[in-house]
Order: structure tokens, then sequence, then C-alpha cells
């Protein structure tokens, strides 16, 4: 028996008609309850809230998840993204490397040139190093070097790359080599790009301290320290090391010489400076032969 | 057949609970508050508008009043006016069933764009009128923008993935009726 829905039983659409009416004024109850006692209806919903929302916490959890992977991901892209541009920057580094290396042959070269035409006084003996001090109190080398050798107190002795110490003591067939760290050593230094006059003086340990600076605050760390000529001890422009800042806020050098294999030292052969002891002359034109013989 | 036919008004019933829990549970989501909030469509009604159009068997009056009002605790709203004109703009939309099965889709846009004016419209009036301040203007009117348009693209899921369609001729319901 099929009827149109449209023409509902008699009772059906006007009982539904008041229901959806009670409903209407239900909801339009609520938001004038909701208007005039606001605390009241948002503490139901606070409840309501409340009841609901932590059990989405199982439903979060794939969403996080994802959230995570998706980071994750990222993260690798990133670390791809990185791995490229140290790849990049390494192949710079090599050229840089490779300039340097060539820069580096070319100084000696030149300096080997220098040394040859200006220099010729600034020879050097070379010696084995034959046993240290064997004290934890003296930092001293011997080398197979002396008098037979023409080994004189106080000359400086260096290994390949910077000053190691000076000859104190000198035997006929081997002399002894106070190093830079031992307590006894004092030497004068000018730090390189400031141009400060300093004294390397050691203290047994590894990095000698800078004493005496001129001017501590045109320090920086990582400034070159060369010998200076003060006192006429050393010849100047020796590399000595760089500027470090001790956990003590002291200056100290990081020594060049390698002391860890000091196998071979060469000692340098310095003459000591001249001095200029008298004033300066009068000067004045040689005298003419004719008006002499006046 | 009867009992089959009613076991699938239910599983429909369950489909738009089960929709309507979805739609909530992204609205909830703790989305990215350090950016202003972009003005969201409003999904529920669209969906239900869609669905009344179709197959108004499978929304009770209740069921749509109790989804809204449940959405209006969560989401901190004024509660019970916008259920209210849920209400009767699914009951307008409801009433005008037999029209709706002989226009195309491009009218029933309209109608349904129309009805939801209305009710953005009656919902402000009502703010107004009991002095509940009201969101700015512009950004709800591009919400009410987003909304209409979001309606083609439920009308299509409705209808193609969860076969939900304006009844054919000569189908009947459970009791043998013709819709």
């Amino acid at each position: 028996m099929a009827t149109d829905r449209s023409q509902d039983s008699d009772y059906v659409r006007p009982v539904r008609r008041l229901l959806l009416l009670v409903l209407g004024v239900a909801l339009l109850l609520l938001f004038l309850l909701w208007r005039i006692d606001s605390p009241r209806v948002e503490r139901f919903r606070l409840a309501f809230v409340d009841a609901v929302v932590p059990n989405m916490e199982w439903a979060m959890a794939p969403i996080t998840r994802i959230g995570q992977m998706i980071d994750d991901y990222s993260g690798y892209a990133r670390i791809h993204e990185q791995n490229q541009e140290l790849r990049r920057e390494l192949q710079q580094m090599r050229a840089w490397r490779e300039a340097a290396l060539q820069l580096e042959q070319r100084n000696a070269q030149l300096l080997d040139l220098n040394q040859v035409r200006l220099d010729p006084s600034l020879t050097h003996v070379t010696g084995v190093v034959m046993a240290d001090s064997g004290s934890p109190f003296r930092k001293s080398v011997l080398i197979n070097v002396g008098l037979r050798d023409g080994i004189v107190d106080g000359w400086a002795a260096m290994d390949g790359l910077g000053l190691a110490g000076r000859i104190a003591g000198v035997g006929q067939r081997s002399s002894r080599v106070i190093l830079l760290t031992d307590s006894n050593s004092r030497v004068p230094v000018i730090v390189q790009p400031s141009g400060q006059r300093a004294l390397v003086s050691g203290d047994n340990g590894t990095m000698p301290v800078l004493e005496f600076i001129e001017n501590p605050e045109d320090l920086r760390p990582g400034d070159r320290v060369v010998s200076a000529s003060d006192g006429g001890v050393f010849p100047p422009g020796l590399l000595v090391g760089e500027v470090v800042l001790g956990a003590d806020r002291r200056y100290r050098v990081r020594l060049a010489a390698d002391y860890g294999r000091l196998d071979f030292l060469r000692v340098l052969r310095s003459r000591p400076a001249e001095r200029i002891e008298d004033t300066g002359a009068l000067l004045r034109p040689p005298v003419p032969p004719e008006v002499s013989g006046d | 057949m009867t009992e089959a036919l009613r076991l699938q008004t239910l599983a429909y019933m369950a489909l738009f609970m089960a929709l309507a829990g979805l739609i909530l549970f992204v609205r909830l989501l703790p989305a990215d508050q350090s950016q202003p909030p972009a003005p969201m469509p409003d999904v529920l009604f669209v969906l239900v508008a869609a669905w009344v159009v179709r197959r108004p068997v499978h929304l009770p009056a209740l069921l749509i009043v109790a989804v809204v009002v449940i959405e209006d605790l969560l989401t901190q709203r004024a509660p019970g006016i916008w259920p209210l004109l849920m209400l009767l703009g699914s009951e307008f939309l409801r009433e005008r069933q037999g029209l709706a099965r002989e226009i195309n889709l491009a009218m029933e846009w309209a109608v349904v764009a129309g009805v939801g004016l209305a009710m953005f419209t009656l919902e402000r009036v009502a703010l107004a009128i009991v002095m509940v301040p009201r969101p700015p203007l512009d950004l709800s009117l591009l919400s009410l923008a987003f909304t209409v348009a979001l309606y083609p693209v439920a009308v299509f899921v409705l209808h193609f993935i969860f076969q939900v369609r304006k009844p054919a001729t000569g189908e009947v319901d459970g009791r043998g009726r013709r819709l």
C-alpha cells in the first residue's frame, strides 16, 4: 500500500511540529539562560569539555606521531642539506689548503734566499738531543755539540719551527739547552701585531707565562710571539709561539716548538750586535791640498 | 527488506555522527597558535544542508540539534542560538525536499547559500539584540563565503563516496511508501 509521504498520517505532522517548537523554545531558553546567568552555563560547559576532551588523548596519539614523523623527515632533509653545504665548504677549504701549501713553500724559498743573501752571520749547528734532564723541576736537554763545534753560552736553540731554549752550559762535546718552560728561563719577546714587549718566563708547565706586558689590553689570544733582541741575548724575530689566555686569566704562550719530540736542535750562531758607543763626529768637507800648501 | 532499510538508515545516522565527530575533532586539534586564526568554513552546516536536501530521513531534527549543541559547547560559542538557527534552516530545507528534487545543483547551491546567509544575519541580529560581542564582520563574511564555496564539494563527497543521493523515481522507504 504505497502512500505519498507528504500526506503523512493525520497526527504525525502536528505532533512533530509541536515537538520541534518545544525544541526551538528550549534552545532559545538555553541561549537566554546563558545570557542572563553566564557563569552557571559556563561552568556546565567547562564540566562538559572536561569530560569530553581528555578522552581525545588516544585519538591525538596518531596525530602527534604523524607530526613527529614529519618533523623527523624535515630534520633528515635538513641534514642532507647541511651535508651538501659541508661538502661544498670542504671543497673550498681544499682549494685554500692547496694555496696555503704553495704559499708556504714559496715563503720558505724566499726565506732561504734571504738568509743566504742578507744575514750570513746567522748560520747554525744542528745537534742531536741525547738526554733530557730527567727531573720534574728542570726542563733542559743535552745535545751532542759543544765547545768542539764552537758553541757559546747563550745561543738560541730552535727545533724546526720555533725557539726551544738557549744554551746554558757548554762541555767539550755536549751542551745543555735550558728550555723555555724551565722555571729559570726568561726570554725577552715581542708580541707581533701590537709590538708589545714582554718576558716569557717558564714555570715548569707546558705553557710559559707572559710577564711584564706593557699594555695587557692590547693583547689578543692568537697573537704571534717572536723573540726580541733586548739585552743582546737572542737574534730578533725567531718564532716563539702564540698568545693564549689561561684559565687563571693570565696571558701565556703556546710554544711553536714541539717539546714532545725534540730530536734535533738547531743552535743559531749569533754574534752579539755591535754596540755604537761614540757620538757622531763633526762632518766637514775634506781639506783641499792647495790650501794646506799655502 | 524492511529491516535492511531501517538498518541502513541507522548506519547513515552513525555515519553522520562519525563525520560530525571528525569535524569537531579537527577543529579541536591544537593548531599553531602563533598565527592569527584564518576564517574557517562551517563544515558542519554544509554537511547538514547537503544531507538534508538529499535524504532528510537520515537526519532527525533532534540529532542535528544535539550535534550542534555539542559543537557550541566545545567551541566556546554562545550556546543555543546557532543550534536553533540550524534547526530552522534544516527544517526549511526539509520542507522543500520535493522542490529540491526538481532543481539542479546550481539552483540548489543558490538556495542553500540563501539559507546560510539568512542564518548568518539572524545570528548576528540575535547577538546584537542581547548585546553579545560579535566576531568581526569581515572575517565572518569571509568565513560564510568559504562555507558556501564548500557546498558543491560536500555534495560530491556525499554523492560519490557515501552514496547519499536524491531519491530516484519510484524508490520506496521501509514501509513501502514512495519517497
